[in-house]
């Protein structure tokens, strides 16, 4: 869903970067409010309507939840969880879907320039034009989140509705939620309105509640409230996300040496061929089995 | 044409390669007999499609490759295709020269990177190599053992959705470390079997080398070859 009218701030697989620095855009962001959300599945209608995605067939496992995982016609889904806690049940949902890193490790990890772009307002979008299909995204994504469509061979993922946004309109899934939970709005604002909310929490009874904005990513394009911010990982959620170790290694590191191992060994072989010269028989004349007329020095 | 002959091209070192090795021809000897040539070729052949189709998807600064192949989308179909084909090559070329590249006693020595140093400073002769020496024997289990790695690595990074994330993380950067070491290697192997040491490409091509040649580089050999000429009938 590559937009035209956004400036590209990274984008992967690129030496130098498209940013000119011209038109600045402030960073946007989702806002979750996950104590609020009743589990309605608007935002899910909404998401495949507008990404004109056609029906998938859900998967019953044995709760409210569509299917188990997020599919790559299928960008937006509520998570459900029942938990035990403090002697009782409490049933937790979170709307998963691109958390739109500010350090994206799909980005990192793609090897097609521009197939993974980050926009100037922050949202990161796959590019179906350049993408390869190679699922190296997958790999560097913390979140488990793009998913390869075997129909088109490209990864597919929430787009953030850029082509919604990039027109002045919040994205398909805020605008169909019933109960507020949902906002979109710029990510300072949406961040100092998570902090109220956290605080409104803390003073009911939600002690460990937090703003989910993980900088292990550079923060998220997608700021989520947890009423049990001690345990992300009731809400599917890892603790502490960052782009893979071996993602960065591989990029920083491991690249840059190979492609210095690869032409040094090139100039070193020719600087031997410069400093030591071919090795060549050399005519001694004492041999009994040779018989091959005498080679002409070399020059 | 004349009827003196029917067959007035045929070259009879060049037919003799066809199916022999080791025997000496004139003032030629046939080291590679026209299977082993081919096999070599094949290998060398999938060993450059995989490069070319490998390099642009490792990183930009090829991607001008991507082109002459019809872009990256081909690469990323072709890539894995070339590399299966290549490890089937190389484990054709494996048990082919298996039996001559037993490693000798004397040739554990080629493991220690002086002894490579040695080797390319044309110093420390040594009249007891034979067809092989120590570092070709060395190469050809490294090239092995590479393409072994590259072959399991790759099928992960293939099909990456269907492996546990620490695989693949694992399976890349296994590729990559694997992959630079195998092309620094073959860089110097072409080096060393064209410019450093003329007549040896001669020996991949037309599959026989001339007697210096033989004497200099690989004297047991030669005096086992010429050593076996005489005793014939």
């Amino acid at each position: 869903m590559a937009s035209h009218n956004l400036e590209i701030r990274r984008s992967s697989a690129s030496l130098w970067g498209e940013k000119t620095g011209m038109r600045h855009l402030p960073v946007v962001s989702k806002f979750i409010d996950t104590t609020t959300c009743i589990g309605c599945k608007a935002c899910e209608v909404a998401c495949q309507e507008w990404n004109d995605l056609g029906p998938v067939p859900t998967q019953q496992t044995g709760t409210y939840q569509t299917m188990p995982e997020l599919d790559p016609e299928f960008w937006n889904l509520i998570r459900f969880n029942e938990q035990e806690f403090d002697g009782g049940l409490v049933w937790l949902m979170r709307k998963d879907q691109c958390m739109h890193c500010e350090d994206p490790g799909c980005l990192a990890a793609c090897p097609a320039p521009g197939a993974i772009v980050q926009y100037e307002n922050g949202i990161v979008d796959v590019n179906p034009d350049a993408c390869i299909g190679c699922g190296f995204c997958a790999t560097g994504c913390p979140f488990n989140v793009p998913k390869f469509h075997a129909k088109t061979g490209k990864m597919a993922k929430c787009t953030l509705c850029v082509d919604r946004v990039e027109t002045g309109l919040e994205p398909a899934c805020i605008k169909a939620c019933p109960t507020g939970c949902l906002q979109f709005g710029t990510k300072d604002d949406m961040v100092a309105l998570g902090h109220t909310r956290v605080e409104q929490l803390k003073a009911n009874g939600f002690a460990h509640a937090v703003l989910y904005d993980p900088q292990g990513v550079g923060g998220t394009g997608v700021v989520t409230v947890l009423g049990h911010g001690d345990h992300p990982e009731w809400y599917g959620l890892p603790g502490d996300p960052h782009v893979p170790l071996g993602v960065r290694f591989w990029k920083s590191v491991l690249r840059p040496l190979g492609v210095v191992a690869i032409f040094g060994a090139v100039l070193g072989a020719i600087g031997h061929f410069m400093y030591q010269g071919p090795k060549e028989p050399r005519e001694t004349g004492g041999e009994p089995t040779g018989g091959e007329p005498p080679r002409a020095p070399r020059a | 044409m004349s009827a003196t002959a029917s067959r007035p091209s045929a070259d009879p070192a060049v037919l003799r390669a066809r199916r022999s090795e080791d025997v000496v021809i004139g003032d030629e000897i046939v080291r590679h007999r026209l299977a082993t040539r081919v096999i070599h070729w094949a290998v060398a052949l999938f060993f450059f499609l995989a490069l070319f189709s490998g390099l642009p998807i490792w990183t930009p600064i090829f991607g001008w490759m991507a082109h002459l192949l019809g872009g990256l989308n081909v690469c990323r179909w072709l890539h894995p295709w070339a590399g299966l084909l290549f490890f089937a090559a190389m484990a054709v070329m494996f048990v082919h020269w298996l039996g001559e590249m037993r490693l000798e006693k004397n040739e554990r020595e080629w493991l220690r990177p002086r002894k490579m140093v040695e080797y390319m400073r044309y110093q420390g002769e040594d009249p007891e190599v034979g067809k092989y020496n120590g570092g070709q024997k060395l190469f050809f289990f490294a090239a092995g053992l590479g393409a072994l790695g590259l072959l399991l690595s790759g099928v992960v990074m293939w099909f990456p959705l269907e492996f546990p994330r620490i695989l693949r993380e694992l399976a890349i950067l296994i590729h990559d470390v694997t992959f630079i070491l195998f092309v620094v290697a073959v860089v110097f192997h072409i080096y060393l079997g064209t410019a450093a040491e003329p007549g040896t490409f001669h020996s991949m091509i037309r599959g026989t080398v001339r007697k210096p040649w033989a004497r200099l580089h690989h004297p047991r050999w030669y005096r086992e070859v010429v050593g076996g000429e005489s005793r014939r009938p």
